[in-house]
């Protein structure tokens, strides 16, 4: 399959930090999740890649067009979408303002044509009841539905989300999910999380970024499958144990290199992500009880 | 609650409605409505409209002189402009203040386009505005009494003010991304307005550096003495707001573009082309046409005869004369012996060697017969006339109609007043003091004439009475009544009142 995007090499200095690090990527059409801890990158790389921010080396294309061009990087722009975290909201305008006026800068300058489509993609994102009410008087929940629309808009075929579930509450998280999930369905979709759950139920593939750099890149299963015999269960929280923690049914849930004889468990995404962090400087993966 | 539903197909998009610039005349129209929309603009569209039409249903007493009108449009457009200033400061800051900076960073139409949008939503208003200015011209233009010609520089103030202010707004965002600046300028800028005129010396040309340059006298003079560089004015105006508006873009990302470079360049020559040829002063062609004017009116006028008046007006005015026509006969009719049919002649006459604010007494005409009216009507200025016409008719001359300190000028304000709609209200129009008792000054052209307190009463009196039994008694001692040095306790008994009671001593 032709990937959407194709990067090699990126790399990112702020200061003396190193933001990115050589990292090559290539992603095609469904959802890819990112996944990494604070300070890994992530936020960096997708705003490279939104063409927010020029990487310092490396380069990368989106559906053939090189962003280091001017020329290039307008054509990558009309078929990007892009949802910042914590993405900010003009307060007096309605969800149907605002999203027209992104559409506007998406050059849909067709009247009737653009609001068609701002129509569709607030009906997408469930938003048909309020469209004409003020942002500024909606809950958390439906802003960031707004702003997903707004990314949606103009149909891209590059979606680039930055955390979009952070702050909702589990229903509204899984709403999103069915957002996501459908947005996946024929575009490329590259989602920043921190939420192994999302990664796991929406993501037909993951990349984890610590430390500016891409540390696994591979299927969820593939994820999963590092911490295959590595997570065992005991009454007391086992000292050779990477992670640890407290379950609900009172026994303890240890992830690293099991004792002989082990009470070994089914492993989650969550596990094969803590042990592939295992041993990096700056991350702690220890998790307390 | 809200539930999603099934996706609908995307609208399709054509790459061909994707052009950049389509795009941004399409976000122009949307932050037009927004900008239309705000409460300051509004407000400020709201009291412009209604001190406009407040102000123009009476100006000039419904006898505008075209050359004044145009000038007229200036002032209040600047309320407009300051509002627009302000608001167009807080769109272009939307984004920052809200943080979708980073997000719209990223869309297809960069800043610099986003900012000629902004630019080109204050064009818009600035339009809306210069349709305002049309229709208030147009207004004063289509009064009957209307006289003389706008000229176009002088009507594009407004407008053009409204674009620099928006303009202003924008770069001003630009250079300083802060909420406070705008209304910081704005106040700075009322501050300048308040000093300006205090500092500078009226003759000064850097004056027109200023937006708007407002000269007003109490007479309108011919076009051809107006000596406003009004033309040069506009252009000044229209270099600078394009200046400020190419610097803003420029100052948005499009820098490297060489065309818009050399655009501002441009604006910016034409700004100072503008500004030299402006601060010329009044060409010497025009001072010595103003002296032509006021020293030999009649070299420059064109004169029309009605039965035994000949009326001599300047170009502009000639529409007047039917005005002037309807006055002087109603005061002729009134008049006895050989008057009714005396040849008079109604010249124009201004002072305007002392320029557009300039508010010079006109000397009285020595010439038998020659009676003065000025550039100005309606209002007082029909029953000043009057008088003066009345003088001449009952003194010979106006210089010595002046002069009058006897019982004369009770005929005199008699004829002038009598055939008026309202002989009471045009009595204390054209004194001094709007009073109708006691001694006062009467309004003139040339010298003022003056009433004692008993000439007031026994003209009072004779207002009060029937029109045609007095005039009956004028005509029968006309000659009488005209003689130099008639008392005025004689005037009053000839014309069948009492003595008056009030002192008879001229001012």
């Amino acid at each position: 399959m032709t990937p959407t995007v194709s990067a090699s090499g990126l790399s990112l200095r702020y200061g003396g930090t190193r933001a990115l690090d050589d990292v090559s990527l290539r992603l095609s059409a469904g959802v890819t999740g990112l996944l990494g801890p604070n300070g890994a990158g992530k936020t960096t790389l997708l705003r490279v890649l939104a063409t927010a921010v020029p990487a310092d080396r490396g380069a990368f294309t989106v559906l053939g067009h090189d962003p280091g061009t001017s020329r290039g990087r307008q054509e990558v722009r009309r078929h990007l979408g892009y949802l910042p975290q914590t993405p900010g909201f003009h307060p007096d305008f309605t969800p149907f303002e605002f999203v027209d006026y992104v559409a506007i800068l998406k050059e849909l300058t067709d009247r009737a044509a653009r609001h068609r489509e701002v129509r569709r993609v607030l009906d997408e994102a469930g938003l048909d009841g309020v469209r004409g009410k003020r942002i500024r008087k909606l809950s958390g929940g439906m802003r960031q539905r707004v702003a997903l629309a707004a990314a949606l808009v103009g149909d891209p075929a590059f979606l680039v989300l930055d955390e979009p579930t952070v702050g909702l509450d589990p229903e509204q998280r899984m709403r999103f999910r069915e957002l996501i999930a459908r947005a996946g369905e024929g575009r490329t979709v590259l989602l920043s999380t921190h939420q192994t759950e999302d990664v796991a139920m929406l993501c037909h593939r993951v990349v984890v970024l610590a430390g500016g750099t891409v540390r696994f890149d591979g299927t969820p299963a593939e994820l999963t499958a590092r911490a295959a015999g590595r997570v065992w269960s005991s009454a007391e929280r086992d000292p050779g144990a990477k992670a640890g923690w407290r379950t609900g049914l009172g026994t303890f849930r240890n992830v690293g290199d099991p004792p002989v004889g082990a009470d070994l468990l089914e492993p989650t995404l969550e596990d094969g992500y803590l042990l592939t962090l295992d041993g990096l400087d700056g991350v702690d993966t220890e998790v307390a009880a | 609650m809200s539930t999603l539903t099934a996706g609908t197909p995307a609208a399709t998009v054509t790459a061909g409605t994707r052009t950049s610039w389509a795009a941004v005349l399409t976000l122009a129209r949307f932050e037009t409505r927004l900008l239309l929309l705000r409460a300051p603009v509004l407000v400020a569209f709201a009291v412009y409209l209604g001190w406009t039409v407040w102000r123009t249903r009476t100006s000039w007493d419904g006898f505008p002189a075209l050359q004044d009108a145009d000038r007229a449009t200036q002032g209040a457009p600047l309320l407009v402009g300051l509002a627009v200033l302000l608001c167009a400061n807080q769109a272009v800051l939307r984004s920052r203040r809200y943080d979708t900076d980073r997000h719209l960073a990223v869309l297809v139409v960069q800043p610099w386009r986003r900012t000629a949008a902004h630019l080109l939503s204050v064009a818009a208003v600035a339009l809306l505005t210069g349709v305002c200015v049309a229709g208030q011209f147009t207004w004063e233009a289509l009064k009957p009494g209307a006289v003389g010609q706008g000229s176009p520089g002088e009507l594009l103030v407004g407008p053009l003010c409204v674009l620099l202010f928006g303009a202003a707004g924008v770069l001003l965002a630009r250079l300083v991304p802060s909420a406070f600046a705008a209304p910081l300028l704005i106040v700075l800028c009322l501050f300048f307005a308040l000093l300006a005129p205090m500092a500078s010396d009226e003759d000064s040309a850097a004056r027109w550096l200023s937006p708007v340059v407002e000269e007003s006298g109490p007479h309108p003079l011919p076009s051809e003495l107006l000596g406003r560089p009004a033309a040069w004015h506009a252009l000044y105006l229209a270099g600078l707001a394009l200046s400020v508006a190419l610097t803003a873009v420029l100052l948005s990302g499009a820098g490297r573009l060489r065309s818009l470079r050399a655009a501002c360049a441009g604006a910016v020559l034409l700004t100072l082309v503008g500004a030299v040829a402006q601060s010329q002063g009044v060409p010497r062609e025009t001072t010595e046409a103003r002296t032509r004017y006021s020293v030999t009116p009649e070299k420059e006028q064109r004169c029309a005869e009605r039965d035994a008046t000949t009326y001599c007006a300047f170009p502009e005015w000639g529409a007047r004369t039917d005005d002037w026509d309807r006055v002087l006969d109603g005061v002729r009719s009134l008049a006895g012996g050989a008057a009714q049919d005396r040849p008079l002649v109604v010249r124009q006459r201004v002072e305007a060697r002392y320029g557009l604010a300039g508010d010079a007494a006109i000397d009285p005409a020595t010439r038998p017969g020659e009676i003065t009216v000025g550039t100005s009507w309606g209002g007082n200025r029909a029953p000043e006339f009057a008088v003066a016409v009345a003088g001449v008719l009952v003194a010979g001359t106006e210089a010595k109609a002046g002069g009058m300190c006897d019982g004369r000028m009770v005929t005199v304000m008699w004829l002038a007043l009598a055939d008026r709609p309202d002989p009471m209200a045009d009595l204390r129009r054209v004194r001094l003091d709007d009073s109708d008792a006691g001694s006062a000054v009467v309004l003139s052209r040339t010298n003022p004439l003056s009433m004692t307190a008993a000439q007031t009463e026994v003209v009072r009196e004779l207002l009060l009475r029937p029109k045609d039994g007095t005039a009956a008694k004028v005509r029968a001692h006309w000659a009488e009544l005209t003689a130099p040095k008639v008392t005025t306790d004689r005037v009053a008994r000839l014309l069948g009142l009492d003595e008056p009671e009030a002192r008879d001593e001229c001012l």
